[in-house]
């Protein structure tokens, strides 16, 4: 039954009736919405979406376009959108992002695969729209289990952000009280990685949720099967997520209530192929091929890989800029007489320097709008927020290269400027830099390739950088290695440009090294 | 001491109780000098008795505390035009201190232009005059650090002319040459002072002090000591320290 994925037709089909359902939505009177029955999230006829699109079919990205977002999770937001006469706006990002996201109101709700738990209920409101159960899931002709306790000593993966790791550890409780090996835990921050480790064989099973699986079965067929499907009370429905407010829970119940009631999300479970059927799960289908050549050239010359790269590249380029920009009177004031303003400084290097670089990508872009408001609007995307975080943290590494080959400049240099009546800026511009600057250029470039790699990090606050889009595309194919492969020559390819460049720029130093001198004058 | 309080505007240089500190060092103890238009002065004593910060102060490279400085009629002091002082008043350095990212001709013409805002190709013409007065044309598109230290060194000169100064200040120009070296700069110098530019030594070099100078000033823990001619300081020192360091020089 379900157990198929969608062919093309029925694709176009799907959006043909997405788009008549819309226009039901506003011909029918019944199903619209009165102005004073906005929920408060809805702003300036805007409802914003904090999704991760990772998890098919639920919420994730549909060909090779990261726009392009698709699933059972994205039906129903613009279902709701057109519920309410408003216009959809989604954002993705990691998984972990998407509560403090919510709490910072940086999305009026999210809508992600994620399940309706007591847990979250302390801090959201949640309305369920559909059933779901727990699986676990090894690989073909691993024998079935009859309880979670069976797993006791084996490793099992999971996404990390997900309360499977709860649940598994309440298990373990259960387990060491027995005196019995607890079961052994692997977090990844995507679903596509947790899958890929029962698939390499480095973890014994993993956890999951029945629809998921029937998305996945063709990816899947024959090279894993479910080997349990336990009970769990807080694993069984899928629930949108709003910040507390009892006000809009009720109109959100309300809204999603009449959508199950005219059938429209049955509807749209069964169009994205889901259903409770465990049993005619993974009866079919092939195994993927190893290394899919056409696949790599594909993602390649892909737009979604360019556009990813461009990011990355521009992101780095504009970050060390502003870095070395700011680094630069930093380095003069480190290397001038003790003040206040020095001390300052000294204490900003420090700790932009200790703390982890994706700590500060994550409170710049969820902590800070908790202070100032102002960062919750909508100007202040992950773009911003990266290159604002990434300039911070680089001026602090930056800052020390300058001060040593600002240091390294012989002071007999600003003493000739002085007596041949040169200002000080004259003296900086046309004597200390170009000579600082030789100095500076290796460690320079080595930061900035090393930043270049940093921005991956910046994929936990939504920005769709090289690496983001690599694991999007994963996790619609499942095809590892060929995605990768694209990504790593994405980034070779910037790495030896830049170090090109580095060569380029040294043989105009010259001036430093006598026998170059002596042979570039022959 | 054999001057009047009142600085000589008639003079070049003239300088009264001139006093420099170092947090609470006193580097120089109320110097009094007044030196012509054109005159060859050495000043001569013993490392560290203040020779180099006095010749800094003369163009206000280091700021003095107190006294009077004054150059051809002008007080020089916190309100003075620094770029007009260092135009008239030029500086050789013991280490050269060529700019090395720039070449020859660069070195010579990057203050013209910058300071005095001349042309490009009106700098480089002046720059390649001086250039081959000081005997060295033919280096102007290498870069420092392709040529000789005795090369070097009257590249810097060449530098310093080119800003036309009045008066230029030499801090040891010979004490990192060898000898050969040392008479070709020498001989610039000599010819200098023959063009009607006031110069002010620092010098170990007896052969210039002897025979060159007009004026030996003996300078010790910040003080002048002495005032004469040359073969009157070195034939009848007045000091007992001027003697010990005459000495000292014989010896070495
Ligand atoms: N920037 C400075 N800060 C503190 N003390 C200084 C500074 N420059 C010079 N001095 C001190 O002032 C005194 C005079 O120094 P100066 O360099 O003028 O001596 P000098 O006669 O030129 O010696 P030498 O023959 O070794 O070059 C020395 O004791 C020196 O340590
Ligand atoms: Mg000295």
């Amino acid at each position: 039954m379900p157990s198929r994925s969608l062919p093309a037709s029925d694709r176009i089909l799907r959006h043909i009736l997405a788009l008549a359902l819309f226009a039901l939505a506003i011909a029918v009177p019944g199903a619209r919405a009165q102005a004073e029955d906005l929920p408060g999230f809805v702003h300036d006829g805007q409802l914003t979406l904090c999704t991760n699109p990772t998890l098919p079919p639920m919420t994730f990205v549909d060909g090779s376009d990261t726009d392009a977002l698709a699933g059972m999770d994205i039906d129903l937001a613009r279902r709701l959108a057109a519920y309410w006469h408003v216009t959809l706006v989604p954002q993705t990002m990691d998984f972990e992002g998407l509560f403090p996201s919510l709490s910072a109101q940086r999305c009026g709700m999210v809508i992600s695969g994620v399940l309706r738990q007591a847990g979250r209920l302390r801090n959201y409101d949640a309305v369920p729209y559909l059933d779901s159960g727990v699986v676990v899931v090894a690989r073909v002709g691993t024998p079935k289990l009859r309880e979670m306790a069976d797993l006791s000593g084996q490793t099992v993966a999971v996404q990390s952000g997900t309360s499977y790791a709860a649940q598994i550890e309440r298990e373990n409780d259960r387990l060491r009280a027995a005196g019995r090996p607890p079961i052994l835990l692997q977090q990844y921050p995507t679903e596509d990685q947790v899958v890929q480790q029962v698939l390499i064989g480095r973890v014994h099973a993993f956890v999951s949720q029945d629809v998921e699986l029937y998305y996945r079965q063709k990816q899947l067929g024959g090279k894993v099967t479910i080997i349990l499907a336990p009970d769990y009370p807080d694993f069984h429905q899928f629930a949108v997520y709003i910040r507390k407010n009892a006000h809009d829970d009720a109109l959100l119940q309300k809204a999603i209530d009449t959508l199950t009631r005219q059938g429209e999300i049955a509807a749209m479970a069964k169009q994205w192929g889901i259903s409770g059927d465990h049993q005619s799960v993974f009866t079919e289908g092939k195994a993927p091929s190893r290394f899919d050549v056409a696949t790599f050239f594909g993602a390649l010359f892909s737009a979604a890989f360019l556009k990813g790269a461009a990011l990355t590249l521009v992101i780095a380029v504009l970050s060390h800029l502003t870095a070395i920009v700011i680094s630069i009177p930093m380095a003069m004031k480190l290397n001038g007489r003790d003040s206040i303003i020095k001390r300052l400084l000294g204490f900003y290097v420090a700790i932009f320097r200790g703390a982890p670089t994706l700590l500060q990508l994550l409170f710049i872009w969820n902590a800070l709008p908790q202070f100032f408001p102002i960062f919750r609007e909508g100007w202040f995307t992950p773009f911003l927020a990266t290159w604002l975080s990434l300039s911070i943290n680089e001026s602090a590494y930056q800052v020390e290269i300058n001060r040593a080959a600002l240091r390294a400049v012989d002071p007999g240099q600003v003493l000739a400027a002085d007596a041949l009546g040169m200002t000080t800026a004259q003296t900086y511009r046309h004597v200390i830099f170009p000579q600082a600057l030789r100095i500076a250029l290796p460690p320079t470039i080595n930061e900035f390739i090393s930043l270049l790699k940093t921005t991956s990090l910046a994929s936990v606050i939504s920005l769709q950088e090289l690496l983001a889009v690599t694991q999007i595309q994963v996790a619609r194919t499942f095809q590892f290695t060929e995605y990768y492969a694209a990504a790593l020559v994405y980034y070779l390819a910037m790495v030896f440009f830049f170090l090109f460049l580095q060569k380029r720029i040294e043989r105009r130093f010259v001036w430093a090294d006598r026998n170059k001198a002596s042979a570039d004058a022959a | 001491m054999q001057h009047s309080t009142a600085p000589d505007p008639t003079a070049r240089i003239s300088i009264r109780g001139l006093s420099k500190f170092y947090k609470d060092y006193l580097a120089l103890d109320r110097i009094d000098l007044d030196i012509r238009k054109g005159e060859k002065v050495v000043v001569l004593g013993p490392s560290g008795s203040g020779k180099s910060t006095f010749i800094r102060c003369l163009n206000r490279i280091e700021p003095h505390d107190s006294g009077v400085l004054m150059i051809d009629g002008r007080v020089i002091d916190d309100r003075t035009d620094l770029a007009a002082l260092r135009g008239a008043v030029g500086m050789v350095f013991q280490n050269y201190n060529l700019f090395p990212h720039l070449s020859v001709l660069d070195n010579c013409t990057l203050a013209p232009r910058l300071v005095r805002g001349i042309a490009k190709a009106d700098a480089e013409a002046t720059a390649r005059r001086y250039l081959s007065q000081v005997g060295i044309a033919e280096q102007a598109g290498k870069f420092p650090i392709q040529l000789s230290g005795g090369q070097q060194q009257r590249v810097a000169i060449a530098r310093a002319l080119c800003m036309s100064p009045e008066i230029i200040l030499f801090d040891e120009p010979t004490a990192a040459l060898d000898p050969e070296s040392i008479s070709g700069i020498v001989g610039i110098m000599r010819d200098l002072a023959e063009q009607g530019i006031t110069t002010i030594c620092v010098t170990h070099e007896m052969g210039f002090a002897r025979h060159i100078a007009d004026r030996i000033v003996f300078m010790d823990r910040g003080a002048v000591l002495e005032i004469a001619p040359p073969e009157e300081f070195f034939t009848a020192p007045r000091t007992d320290r001027a003697q010990a360091f005459l000495a000292q020089m014989i010896r070495h």
